[in-house]
């Protein structure tokens, strides 16, 4: 699905040089739940944008099915977001005038030759994935953390995305809200075979995925199965 | 997308109405000006009617209160006038000589119909002088001494507002007293006031001075050869001032005279059009500076789309498409309010003017919309995608 070969990551100021990312190498074969942990500033984040096509490695190749993406240009690449990479981010990100049904609708936007209806029929699908049916025409901001996050999956859905990248996507929840939107990720990836990667600060949801990197000072110290993946009862 | 846009202005209408608020007065003020300047630039290429190049305009005042004195004065002034070879026409008329300031006018009736028309004393050779064409009927000529009417050449407008669809020609209208007018011609324009003002129904009626004893009439409308100058002109009024002794005599050429009535319209044009010139950089100022507040404040929001999939190009044309919205509210608003004068026939100017400048004030904001909105959704474009995201 995913490779990155010898990604480095720099940030240069005019008096500063940040090495953020340094040498990694990795392959995210398709359907695969992967988790990235590492402290802050340890380069998750960069490396899920640079996965995301949001940003540009310094130095090495980033490969969609096997495609390197290097000489894409900026409509390209946005196609390839818009069709294969769905996106939930710790913050939600969602906007505030629009309702959670406009909200998930957002990416179809971006795509051509979905009808208005067809639109609203996979906004609501995707909303009905997620157990929130009922709040369609609510604002985010009548909703809870938990509410949000789940709007925000139904967004990174609508598109039937191959790949869902989620940053911290528990970060701000308490744990049962956490673990609502741990499930929805879970029954995703075993169900309709997304493959997602997700960064988080937290040892039990990184343990439940089923794949496990650690990233220190922008470079992978490890990357290993997990044992509790085959077990879990979704 | 276009959907969308609506929705998300509409959604943000409170945040917004300010904007709407500035664009709906800063479209009225741009219709009402441009309404004057349609309506100045239209009647401007309409025709006159008469030729006033070379064409001066001698004012005669004499010093003493005997008609017959002063017409005899008079008919020598002519006489002499018309031996000068440097002259080609001349023609009395009275103080509503073309672009003077001043005016007279009468009610002419016909049937059930009543208008009021503006009415000019001329003599017969005021056709020559002003090289006029009469469309229909004649102009005024030695047939008309022994008429028992008073003959009328009528322009068109006056034409159609009391006689509609009949033919004007031989028609009698009632004077105040026993006698009557009778229409002998017709004139396609007679534009005498302005070149910025618009054509007034009127009429011609005949001076004719063995027919009037007791009339004087002090303006005598001449038309000089090409190339004549000053110096011909004052050969003239000492010539005149030797048979005139102690009258007052006055040359202004038409020109000068067009010079100064165009002068009143285009002032108080040219005037407006500085203040709304300026209420436009105001406006243009706030739009660009809210537009600019605006992307930097949403920043979170252009890095989220990017990452759903729009390109940098898609983010640049929805923020260009937010302010054609925004302004497309203001303007539907501005609209509503411009259609009643048309509808209304407020001023009783054509509906066609107000047409014409509530189409181009609407175009002017949207190029003004379009150009606030240039840069700063450049910017917005330009917006990393991955930054923006993390800034958030």
């Amino acid at each position: 699905m995913i490779t990155l070969k010898n990604i480095e990551k720099v940030y240069q100021t005019k008096t500063i040089e940040t090495v953020a990312l340094h040498n990694v190498n990795l392959h995210i074969p398709k359907g695969e739940f992967v988790s990235v942990m590492g402290p802050s500033g340890c380069g998750k984040s960069t490396l899920l944008n640079i996965m995301g096509l949001l940003d540009e490695p310094t130095n090495g190749i980033v490969e969609i099915d096997g495609k390197p993406i290097s000489r894409y240009r900026d409509k390209e690449l946005a196609h390839i977001r818009n069709q294969k990479i769905g996106f939930v981010f710790q913050s939600y990100h969602l906007i505030n005038d629009l309702s959670v049904l406009d909200n998930v609708e957002l990416p179809l936007l971006y795509r051509s030759g979905t009808s208005a209806s067809e639109t609203r029929h996979l906004a609501l699908t995707a909303l009905e994935k997620v157990g929130l049916s009922a709040r369609t025409k609510h604002y985010p901001t009548q909703l809870s953390g938990g509410q949000r996050q789940r709007v925000a999956i139904a967004r990174a859905l609508i598109g039937q995305p191959e790949l869902i990248l989620a940053d911290e996507p528990t970060g701000n929840l308490d744990s049962v809200m956490g673990e609502e939107i741990m499930n929805i990720l879970l029954t995703l990836n075993r169900q309709d075979g997304t493959t997602i990667v997700m960064v988080t600060h937290d040892e039990n949801m990184a343990q439940k995925t089923e794949r496990l990197i650690r990233f220190f000072d922008g470079q992978q110290v490890s990357d290993a199965k997990t044992t509790a993946y085959d077990f879990q009862q979704v | 997308m276009i959907r969308h846009l609506f929705k998300l202005i509409w959604n943000r209408k409170r945040s917004n109405f300010l904007l709407i608020t500035e664009i709906f007065f800063c479209f009225l003020v741009l219709f009402a000006v441009l309404s004057l300047i349609v309506y100045n630039v239209r009647n401007y290429n309409k025709p006159l009617g008469f030729e006033h190049e070379n064409v001066w305009l001698l004012t005669m005042r004499p010093d003493t209160d005997s008609t017959a004195l002063n017409r005899q004065t008079l008919e020598q002034i002519i006489q002499r006038a018309k031996g000068f070879q440097e002259i080609e026409h001349v023609a009395l008329t009275n103080s509503n000589a073309p672009f003077a300031f001043s005016q007279m006018n009468n009610d002419l009736s016909y049937g059930q119909k009543k208008i009021m028309a503006d009415e000019y004393l001329v003599q017969d050779d005021f056709d020559k002088v002003m090289r006029m064409q009469v469309s229909h009927g004649r102009w005024f000529g030695e047939q008309d001494n022994a008429s028992h009417h008073y003959p009328i050449v009528i322009n068109k407008v006056l034409q159609q507002q009391l006689f509609e669809g009949e033919d004007p020609i031989g028609k009698l209208l009632p004077r105040n007293d026993s006698s009557s007018y009778q229409v002998v011609g017709v004139v396609d324009h007679y534009r005498p006031s302005s070149e910025y003002t618009a054509e007034e129904p009127g009429f011609f009626n005949r001076i004719h001075l063995p027919g009037n004893k007791n009339d004087f009439y002090g303006e005598l409308l001449i038309r000089v050869k090409p190339g004549t100058g000053v110096e011909f002109e004052e050969k003239m009024v000492k010539e005149f001032s030797g048979i005139g002794k102690g009258w007052t005599m006055e040359v202004a050429t038409l020109e000068k005279m067009r010079q100064n009535k165009a002068k009143m319209a285009k002032v108080p044009m040219i005037a407006l059009a500085i203040i709304c010139g300026f209420l436009i950089l105001n406006v243009a100022l706030g739009l660009f500076g809210v537009l600019w507040y605006n992307i930097s404040r949403r920043n979170g929001e252009i890095g989220l789309r990017r990452a759903l999939g729009a390109s940098a190009n898609q983010v640049y044309r929805q923020f260009i498409g937010e302010v054609l919205v925004l302004a497309t509210f203001g303007l539907v608003l501005g609209v509503a309010f411009a259609v009643q004068f048309p509808m209304l026939q407020v001023f009783e100017v054509e509906s066609a003017v107000y047409f014409i400048a509530l189409g181009i004030a609407v175009g002017l904001i949207y190029l003004l919309a379009i150009g606030c909105a240039f840069y700063p959704s450049r910017q917005a474009a330009a917006i990393h995608p991955a930054m923006a995201l993390h800034e958030e």
